[in-house]
Order: C-alpha cells, then sequence, then structure tokens
C-alpha cells in the first residue's frame, strides 16, 4: 500500500521513518472544565486522597491479618467424615441454591447452568442490554430492580447457607477441622512438644495392642465401638491413644467428652457396665501405643 | 517519578527574613512520596523478612552420634558409617554419612569426611597404588595424607568431625575444617 | 545523576508524554472524596487494585516456600505458617487479601452499575471488568485446594461435582481440572499451574486493558 501509485492531492505524513500514517485525530478524553466543581492533577493531589483512603484500608487489613491467622485445618484426609464440606464465602449463594428442590436432582442443571448463566451472562451483558441513556439509578427502575433483586436473593441464599451450616455442626456436634487443629497446635505449645498435624502419608499402621485381654472385651460392648469402630481405627482413630493420653486422661474423657464427643459414662452405665471395668477399659486404653513395650 | 517533576515546582520564595518555605507542590509531593512509602513499606517489610529467614537461623550444632567402640579404632583409618536425624524444612530424613576415624602419631582420636574438597568426589583410603598410606580421589587424582593435609591438586584439607570419647564409645558431631593439618 | 540518565533515555524514546499523561491528567471533583465525602465510592476500583498488589507479591513470596505436593503441601504450608519468622502475616495476607479483593471488587461493580458508568462509549471497559470478576473467583476457587488440609479439599471435590453436572461437557471439564479420576496429585498440580501461572497471566492482560481504557476514555461524568 505505502508504495503504490497514489494521487497526489491525498498528502501522507509518516511518523517516523515507518509506513503509519499519523493520526491528526483521537478522541480526547472528556474535558471536566465544562462540569462545575474543581478538578485537579491526578499526582500528586488527587493520588495523595486516594492513597489516604489506601493507608486507612492498609491499617485496618493489617490489624485483621495480625489478629486471625489464616485458618489451616488437618491434612486432607478423603476417609474423613466429620467434615461438613463448605467452599469461601462468596461460593456459598450457589451452593446453597443447589439445595433447593428445583435445581438439585433432575433439575440440576437449572441450578447450575441456566441461574449461573442468566445472572453471569446478564451482568456480562449488562451495557448492551440497559442502552437508555439516562444513568441515574432511579430514572431505570428496570435494570436497578433487578440488581437489587438479585443482591437481596445472593445476600440472603449466603447469610442461610451460614446459618444452616452452623446448625449442622451444632447438630452433628462437630467442630470445624481448622479449629481442632488449632486447638491442637495450642496444646502442643503448652506441652512444649510438636503438634500431632503433620502429613505422614506412609506412616506404618498402627495394631491394636492386647486384643485378647478383658480390655478389648469391654471396649466392644461400650458405646465407644459405635464411632471408634470395633477395630479402634474409627473415627477419629484409637490407635495409639495411650501415647497421647494417660489412664487418668482417657477416664477424664470418657466423663466429661472432649472436643465433639459428648460425655460418655452414663450411657455406658446404663448400658450396663460397672465402674471398674470402664476403670479397666480406661487402662487397656492407655496402653494403646504405636511403640508398645515387649 | 518525583525527580521528573522539578521543572514544574516553582523556586521557593524568599519571604519571612529569607527563609526558604515549601510550595504547596512540593509538600504535597513529600506527603505523596510518604504515603507510598507507607503503603509499600506495611505490606512488604513483612515479606521480606519472611523471605530472608534463613539468612537470620543460627547454625546448628548437630547432635553427638555413637559411631562405634573406641577399641576397634587403630592407626589405620577404618571407614565407618552412621546416621544422623537431619531437618530440613518440613523434611525430617535420617541420611547415612561416612567418616575415616583413625588414631593419630599423639594416639588421639580424629574422625575426617571423605568429601574431597576439590570437587565433592569421594575420596578412599589406600585405594591406589602410586599413593600407599594416603587418602585418594579417584576424579581427578587429588590425594590427602592420613592427617587429612592436601598433597595435590586439591585447595584445602580434608574436614573433619569433632570427636568426643565416653563410655569407651566414639561420638561424632559437627562437620567443621580441618584442625589437625596447617 | 539520576535526572541525566532519564534525559539520556527520554531524548531516545521520549518517554515524558507517556507518564505525563497518566501524572497530569485531570480528575474531576464529583469522584474526589475531599470535596464530596460521598465520592468515597469511586475509590473502590483503586483499592481493589492495591488489595491485588498485595495478592501478586504475597503469592510470590509464598512460593519460595510452597510446594504444590500432595504429600509435601500440607507440610509445607504448615512449615511456613508456624516456623518462619513471619509467616503467619504474610500467609494471613494473602488469605485475607483474596476475601477483600472480592469485597473490594464487589462494590467497585455495584458502583459502577448504579452510576451507570457502563453506557455508552463505556462498553467494553465494563465487559473487560466483569471478565476480570470471572478470572478473581477462578482464583480464588484453585487457590482454596492449595493448603491440601481438610476444607480445601471437601470443598473442591464438591466444585468439580458442579462443574460435573454441566450437561454434554461437564465431565471433560471436570477430568480436564482434576487430572484424574480423583482429586489428588494431579489435581494438585493443576490448581497450582493455573492459580500461579495461567489465571494471573489472564489478569494481567485483563487489567492492563481496564486501565488503557479508562485513561482513553477518562471517568464517567457526574450524574
Amino acid at each position: 500500500m505505502a508504495h503504490g501509485p497514489h494521487s497526489n492531492d491525498e498528502k501522507i505524513v509518516y511518523v517516523g521513518d515507518s509506513r503509519v500514517r499519523k493520526k491528526t485525530h483521537r478522541p480526547d478524553p472528556a474535558d471536566y472544565t465544562a462540569y462545575p466543581g474543581k478538578s485537579e492533577a491526578f499526582i500528586p493531589n488527587f493520588l495523595l486522597k486516594e492513597w489516604m483512603v489506601g493507608a486507612v484500608v492498609l491499617v485496618g487489613f493489617l490489624m485483621l491479618v495480625m489478629s486471625h491467622p489464616a485458618p489451616l485445618g488437618y491434612p486432607a484426609d478423603p476417609t474423613n467424615t466429620a467434615i461438613i464440606p463448605m467452599p469461601d464465602w462468596y461460593f456459598l449463594f450457589m451452593y446453597q441454591l443447589l439445595k433447593y428442590p428445583y435445581a438439585s436432582e433432575d433439575y440440576l442443571v437449572f441450578g447450575t447452568v441456566i441461574v449461573p448463566g442468566i445472572m453471569f451472562g446478564a451482568l456480562l451483558l449488562a451495557p448492551f442490554l440497559d442502552t437508555g441513556k439516562e444513568r441515574r439509578f432511579y430514572k431505570r427502575p428496570m435494570a436497578s430492580s433487578l440488581m437489587l433483586v438479585t443482591l437481596a436473593a445472593v445476600t440472603y441464599l449466603t447469610v442461610y447457607s451460614w446459618v444452616h451450616y452452623q446448625h449442622e455442626l451444632e447438630r452433628q456436634g462437630l467442630v470445624p477441622d481448622h479449629i481442632r487443629a488449632e486447638e491442637e497446635r495450642q496444646r502442643a505449645r503448652e506441652e512444649g512438644r510438636e503438634p500431632d498435624t503433620a502429613n505422614r502419608p506412609n506412616q506404618q499402621p498402627i495394631a491394636i495392642v492386647g486384643e485378647d485381654e478383658e480390655g478389648y472385651e469391654i471396649y466392644t460392648r461400650a458405646t465407644c465401638a459405635t464411632c471408634h469402630m470395633p477395630d479402634l481405627n474409627g473415627n477419629p482413630s484409637l490407635l495409639g491413644i495411650g501415647d497421647k493420653h494417660d489412664k487418668e486422661g482417657i477416664l477424664a474423657i470418657i466423663h466429661e467428652g472432649v472436643g465433639g464427643m459428648p460425655a460418655q459414662y452414663e450411657d455406658n452405665i446404663a448400658k450396663g457396665l460397672t465402674d471398674e471395668e470402664i476403670d479397666t477399659l480406661a487402662e487397656w486404653l492407655a496402653k494403646q501405643s504405636a511403640n508398645p513395650e515387649e | 517519578m518525583s525527580e521528573h517533576k522539578d521543572h514544574r515546582v516553582q523556586q521557593p520564595t524568599r519571604a519571612n527574613g529569607g527563609k526558604r518555605e515549601m510550595t504547596r507542590r512540593q509538600f504535597l509531593g513529600y506527603t505523596l512520596g510518604g504515603t507510598t512509602a507507607f503503603l509499600a513499606a506495611g505490606p512488604v517489610l513483612p515479606m521480606l523478612r519472611f523471605a530472608v529467614d534463613p539468612l537470620l537461623q543460627p547454625a546448628s550444632d548437630s547432635d553427638w552420634v555413637r559411631v562405634v567402640e573406641e577399641s576397634e579404632i587403630t592407626d589405620e583409618p577404618k571407614s565407618f558409617t552412621f546416621v544422623v536425624k537431619q531437618i530440613d524444612g518440613w523434611y525430617e530424613s535420617e541420611p547415612t554419612l561416612e567418616a575415616w576415624i583413625a588414631r593419630g602419631e599423639d594416639g588421639k582420636i580424629f574422625a575426617l569426611n571423605p568429601t574431597c574438597k576439590h570437587l565433592g568426589c569421594t575420596v578412599n583410603w589406600n585405594s591406589n597404588p602410586r599413593f600407599p598410606n594416603q587418602y585418594y580421589c579417584p576424579c581427578h587424582d587429588a590425594h590427602y595424607t592420613k592427617e587429612g593435609k592436601n598433597l595435590a591438586v586439591s585447595p584445602l584439607p580434608l574436614d573433619q568431625y569433632e570427636v568426643k570419647i565416653e563410655g569407651g564409645f566414639v561420638y561424632l558431631g559437627s562437620l567443621g575444617p580441618n584442625q589437625l593439618v596447617d | 545523576m539520576l535526572k541525566s540518565i532519564y534525559n539520556w533515555i527520554d531524548e531516545r524514546l521520549d518517554v515524558t508524554p507517556i507518564w505525563r499523561d497518566v501524572a497530569d491528567h485531570e480528575v474531576p471533583e464529583h469522584v474526589n472524596p475531599a470535596h464530596h465525602f460521598s465520592a468515597f465510592v469511586y475509590c473502590f476500583g483503586g483499592l481493589t487494585f492495591f488489595i491485588t498488589v498485595i495478592q501478586i507479591l504475597s503469592g510470590m513470596f509464598l512460593v519460595f516456600y510452597y510446594v504444590p505436593d500432595i504429600v509435601n503441601a500440607y507440610n509445607s504450608v504448615d512449615y511456613l505458617q508456624h516456623k518462619v519468622a513471619f509467616g503467619v502475616i504474610v500467609r494471613g495476607m494473602h488469605h485475607w487479601g483474596a476475601s477483600l479483593v472480592i469485597v473490594m471488587m464487589f462494590l467497585h461493580t455495584l458502583r459502577v452499575f448504579f452510576t451507570g458508568s457502563y453506557k455508552n462509549p463505556r462498553e467494553m471497559n465494563w465487559v473487560v471488568g466483569m471478565l476480570i470478576f470471572f478470572v478473581m473467583l477462578g482464583l480464588g476457587f484453585t487457590g482454596y485446594l492449595l493448603p491440601w488440609d481438610n476444607k480445601a479439599y471437601f470443598a473442591t471435590q464438591v466444585g468439580l461435582q458442579i462443574a460435573d453436572s454441566v450437561p454434554f461437557i461437564g465431565e471433560y471439564i471436570k477430568t480436564f481440572l482434576q487430572g484424574g479420576s480423583i482429586v489428588g496429585a494431579q489435581t494438585l498440580t493443576r490448581f497450582f499451574a493455573l492459580h500461579v501461572f495461567f489465571l494471573p497471566a489472564v489478569l494481567l492482560g485483563l487489567l492492563g486493558a481496564h486501565f488503557i481504557m479508562i485513561r482513553r476514555q477518562g471517568i464517567s461524568g457526574p450524574l
């Protein structure tokens, strides 16, 4: 094109040595002198004000960071059943939506594709759906009210999902994983040992100590085996429990409960166990160790 | 960026009996600079401290490891292996190390690390007929005396383990530069 | 000294107009919180960017210690948070920043929506902004798995299950993200790659476009 013959009345101005035609016009940024009020330069006048706001936000942010350490639970364990899966808070509304009958089972596509598709699609294409000249929100009631209704729905779903989660935790007597891990770290700090949270997938399985003893027979009759399973490898596992608690500690847990486990003493007495048997049981459990003495 | 705005800054006026005063623009520039520094330092300083943490860790002395009975050590260096517990960040391992242990002319026991100080190959005692009673490195013909003194190729003598004798056993400690030769 | 270096470069590349355009452009009164307190709603875009910068920096520093591997991921996060000086602050910044950036972006979006600022001629900038929103949600989703604790694992299970329910392509999306038939070693490396390379690259491109467009068109006028 550059070397082709062209008429003399078309004057081409080149930028430097290139064959790019110099633009004589480009859309000027809005001239705010037309608006009432004072405008000011971006640097330093305006940026300073913006960064004052930034400084306030930063101080608040750092205070949050210092007062609330990021949560870290126990290592991922696919067999763990004491977990209610929860996404990060900003996905909760989607998560809640999928629990409703018209967004689950046969209608799952409605909840996972159609509703979010319409919502995010409409948001993405808002400028092409709301093409009127009017900018004030109260002068475009359709767009504004749709947005407000969506906001209300999203807020409701998020809050409801969170409240429901709290109820479920309470009903099932569960403590969120990251809180349990933090309690374990706290205990470990107080006792001056390493917390038992590390991920050791290749650990040798711990064996039951003294399966032919009287303690085991009592264990299978007690309430323990419902959750901790007859092989002791339930949830949570009691294998090697003697490394963490002595006999008195185990008795205290039986009497008072710990974490998500309620007290078991009354139930076991009701089941026909005697105080002596519970004592033998605690003694037997205290012998459970990863490295039993021969 | 602020340096390059100088030509827009009016020269400070000499008012108030010759005292130099800041212009409004200069004042704004400094305030902006200060705020910028605060906004940058707030998040970045913790991150830098986080990144340089290994530099500020005190050098850890390794624990004493029991290696062999004292009676087994002769004037002739012999190789012994021993296992140390090593904690590398989140990775804990028990690597096997090797030491050549012998009695010096004064009867004192010393232990050398067989890593050649030339390029890190492993030396062996008396393994080359050309260099009898010396440590010899097969990679580049470096060789050392019984005390680890470098005779050729290598720039430094062999490193030495700290040695402790207790209850008839030889214990080895941390590795350090050779103190037997100068 | 600095000035002469600058002049040497400027003679050759004529860089002054580039930054002058940014530094000296006039900002109108209606977005200036010093004039109208209510104008603080115009700050959310800038704050989103500020938090994004903190996210990028803290993320870069976290990778000094983090390993994307199912055996070591948890242990390395545990180590960097509890053993390394200021680890709890740096990971805290990244964790809480991830939520804060969503909050700020959400408020920024609402401001633009309710002031009708997305209208002609700024339609393209709105679309780019929404794409940034989606990329941020993607960063949140992929980042959630990386510490490899129970919460991370089970939330990702659910997320991938939702992806699976999309008709026709759902199965492919799930297998692509999962890298295998279970959420495991291959899922973690994929999420890591997306979280630290692919999505941030897309994000930076979109942010560049967002800023160039706002500079070209100027901020929308007062209502």
